[in-house]
């Protein structure tokens, strides 16, 4: 069977196991079994190097190998994670624990589909999966965010098949057969109507922006975030908005192909930049933490808008942030979780001096917190300042300083936000808390185990990237807008340490 | 003949589409949308006809997909919702009923002036295509954002999918089989996830009101 098949049929057909097993114990051995034998198979695929077939639905190339591999990452981490999480309150925990293996199914079609009308269907359908697990602590607040979730994602998706429709019907001009296929439509780029084009990827940019969590379409973001269980959020935030922003780089290419790459790249720098200012007002004086986060992840899908619109230049920054994004706002929401069975409570003024209560979950916060304002030596230091490299070096001087400004509101946000959560003073614990606590030892380990791990393989990673990681992200940039600037892969060659 | 069919039909959609703003009984403008969705389902085939004597397998496809799916589950999905609560009519509408039907003529007005300026680089099978598709998609937003109960929301959302189904058809020969009828399913999890949704929200709430869905934001 391809191995673009068993990505998707692997965690389906754990997730019709999780339906039918009949105890609970199973069916969450069932769910991370499922979660890591999809890890498996994605590592597995890296040995041999895959080239979709042409005309096909289903093919990885190195952009989507790239998405899927972090999305599989992240789902390996969020199911152990989730171990320790578990808790008997849910509505159905067999719907549930499905829902989270549809939804890794739905996004590794999103991954390897190389045409747009299936990638349309994929999202579509993680939208649908991903919407019983934000109803997981169910009541009123849950309800509403489900809903908004629910309805907005689906009306701006529809907008998006419009889009799709538009570009299909641009291909028309060209005397060639009407195809949705990405790769069709990349070859045949020149012979593109352009005004259907630029139809299309507005309709689209604005459709698959909604689900990216783009400003001002982002209003659904910090409530679904805010009110899902901090699994879930780490999974909305670190695999769906990167799983919508592949869709838009998918528009892209086809923008790229058709000599639009500045008409789709000023309004890329534009939404991007509004995230930015956007995730910056909410940032400061938030007062949620996961809501915080929320905004957080505005602010990076508005950087990644900005990296992709700058063209070439910031290609490799744009996939090294997604890398590093995933792995640092992974860590971040399951830390959410982690402090929030601690304290029970999610308010940032009810956290406080994380350090002093538990010394390791207090160094695990701060490590966290410098990886995703981006200090060195975490990477989205580096991915960051590439695109500030790129803005400067293509002459978008204006971008280069809106970028930073935000840049820096955000930080001092964060930072003001968070600094007293680790070293603030703690309350008093509640009676029985520490004898609570006692028994509640294997979740905390279980929790700390993936957030551990992830923020030690940013950190690894960014400052040693072996050859082999190196290659995929500079693959997957080439996707995206041509082979890299002589300049910069001569540099890249003679630096193996170091991104 | 069958042109004057297809283009009976498409004009029929459209007043329809005033007919579901002027409704202010829910079921009532379930069973329009049903009927809308019927007419619909009907015009892959009458296109395909013109062509050739038997409409080809992908059009059937699609044509009994859509009748399953959208004449008969969709409907039957929401008034099934619609039996367990108590409230059976729009509530107090942000746009009212007569201004939102007006402002629905003013709509269709404005796509057919829209349409006409847009070069379509096919030949549609008929002119009214166009100018139809992108009314039913403003007509379907403007009862997303005018209505206040879950319900007709979630009507306003299939219509807005029906505006792009309209729009579809242009490229009906050539989007695969796959992708047409991965759209109609998703389309129809959609409204069966919606529906329970609306449901626990009646049950939390004691009404459809979304109004009053507004706990969450910044404070």
């Amino acid at each position: 069977m391809p191995t673009a098949i068993l990505l998707i049929v692997v965690p389906a057909a754990f997730g019709l196991l999780c339906l039918v097993l009949p105890s609970p114990r199973w069916r969450l051995g069932a769910m991370v079994a499922g979660a890591w034998a999809h890890l498996g198979v994605v590592l597995w695929s890296w040995q041999e190097q895959l080239a979709p077939r042409n005309g096909e639905f289903f093919g990885i190339d190195p952009l989507g190998h790239l998405f899927v591999t972090l999305i599989s990452v992240l789902f390996a981490a969020a199911a152990v994670h989730f171990v320790g999480y578990h808790r008997a309150e849910l509505i159905s925990q067999r719907v549930f624990l499905a829902c989270m293996l549809a939804l890794l199914s739905a996004l590794s079609v999103v991954c390897v589909s190389q045409n747009l009308g299936v990638l349309w269907v994929a999202l579509e359908a993680s939208t649908l999966a991903a919407a019983p697990l934000i109803y997981f602590h169910l009541g009123a607040r849950a309800l509403e965010a489900t809903w908004k979730f629910l309805l907005m994602n689906s009306v701006g998706i529809a907008l998006a098949l419009l889009g799709v429709f538009c570009m299909a019907l641009a291909s028309i001009g060209g005397g060639t057969d009407v195809s949705l296929s990405v790769a069709d439509l990349v070859a045949h780029g020149a012979a593109l109507d352009t005004a259907w084009v630029r139809a299309g990827f507005i309709l689209v940019l604005v459709g698959y922006g909604t689900k990216m969590g783009l400003a001002p379409l982002h209003t659904w973001l910090p409530d679904a975030h805010g009110e899902a269980p901090a699994t879930i959020s780490a999974l909305l935030s670190g695999a769906v908005l990167n799983a919508a922003f592949l869709a838009i780089i998918r528009a892209y290419q086809i923008c790229v192909a058709a000599g639009l790459g500045d008409f789709a790249g000023r309004w890329l720098i534009a939404l991007g930049l509004f995230s930015m200012a956007v995730a910056g007002v909410f940032v400061v004086g938030q007062r949620h933490f996961k809501r915080l986060l929320a905004y957080s992840s505005v602010e990076h899908m508005g950087i990644l808008a900005v990296a992709l619109g700058l063209g070439g230049a910031a290609s490799y920054s744009t996939m090294l942030h997604v890398f590093h994004n995933v792995l640092y706002k992974g860590s971040l929401f399951f830390i959410a979780g982690l402090l929030g069975h601690l304290y029970g409570s999610y308010q940032i003024a009810d956290i406080r001096g994380a350090l002093h209560r538990h010394p390791l979950f207090g160094v695990l916060l701060l490590a966290a917190l410098f990886a995703i304002v981006g200090l060195p030596p975490f990477g989205l230091f580096y991915s960051e300042l590439g695109i500030l490299f790129a803005a400067g070096s293509s002459g978008h001087w204006w971008v280069l300083g809106a970028f930073t400004l935000f840049l820096c509101i955000v930080f001092v946000g964060m930072v003001t936000a968070i600094l007293p959560m680790v070293f603030g003073k703690p309350g008093e614990p509640k009676n029985g808390a520490d004898a609570a606590e006692h028994g509640q030892r294997w979740r905390y380990a279980t929790m700390t185990t993936p957030i551990a791990l992830l923020l030690a393989a940013g950190l690894v990673l960014a400052s040693y990237q072996p050859l082999a990681v190196r290659h995929a992200l500079e693959q997957a940039a080439a996707t995206v807008a041509g082979p890299l600037p002589t300049a910069h892969v001569a540099s890249s060659e003679s630096a193996e340490v170091g991104p | 003949m069958l042109q004057f069919v297809i283009d009976s039909i498409l004009i029929l959609v459209v007043l329809l589409n005033l007919a579901m703003l002027a409704t202010s009984r829910m079921a009532a403008c379930i069973r329009t949308f049903s009927l809308q969705s019927l007419l619909l389902a009907l015009l892959p085939i009458a296109i395909g006809l013109r062509h050739a004597a038997m409409p080809g397998a992908h059009t059937v496809i699609i044509a009994a997909g859509a009748i399953g799916l959208k004449v008969i589950l969709i409907p039957w999905v929401l008034l099934r919702v619609l039996r367990t609560g108590e409230i059976h009519r729009e509530i107090e509408p942000f746009i009212g009923f007569t201004a939102s039907v007006i402002l629905g003529a003013l709509i269709i007005v404005a796509s057919f002036a829209f349409a006409k300026e847009l070069p379509l680089p096919t030949q549609a099978p008929t002119d009214l295509l166009l100018p139809v598709s992108l009314a039913t998609l403003f007509n379907g937003l403007l009862m997303l954002v005018s209505r206040r109960t879950a319900i007709t929301q979630v009507l306003g959302y299939l219509v807005v999918e029906t505006g792009i189904f309209i729009f579809g058809l242009l490229l009906l020969e050539q989007t695969p089989v796959l992708v047409e009828i991965g759209i109609l399913l998703d389309l129809f999890v959609a409204v069966f996830i919606m529906g329970i949704v609306v449901y626990h929200i009646r049950r939390e709430f004691d009404h459809m009101d979304t109004y009053l869905l507004g706990e969450l934001k910044e404070a």
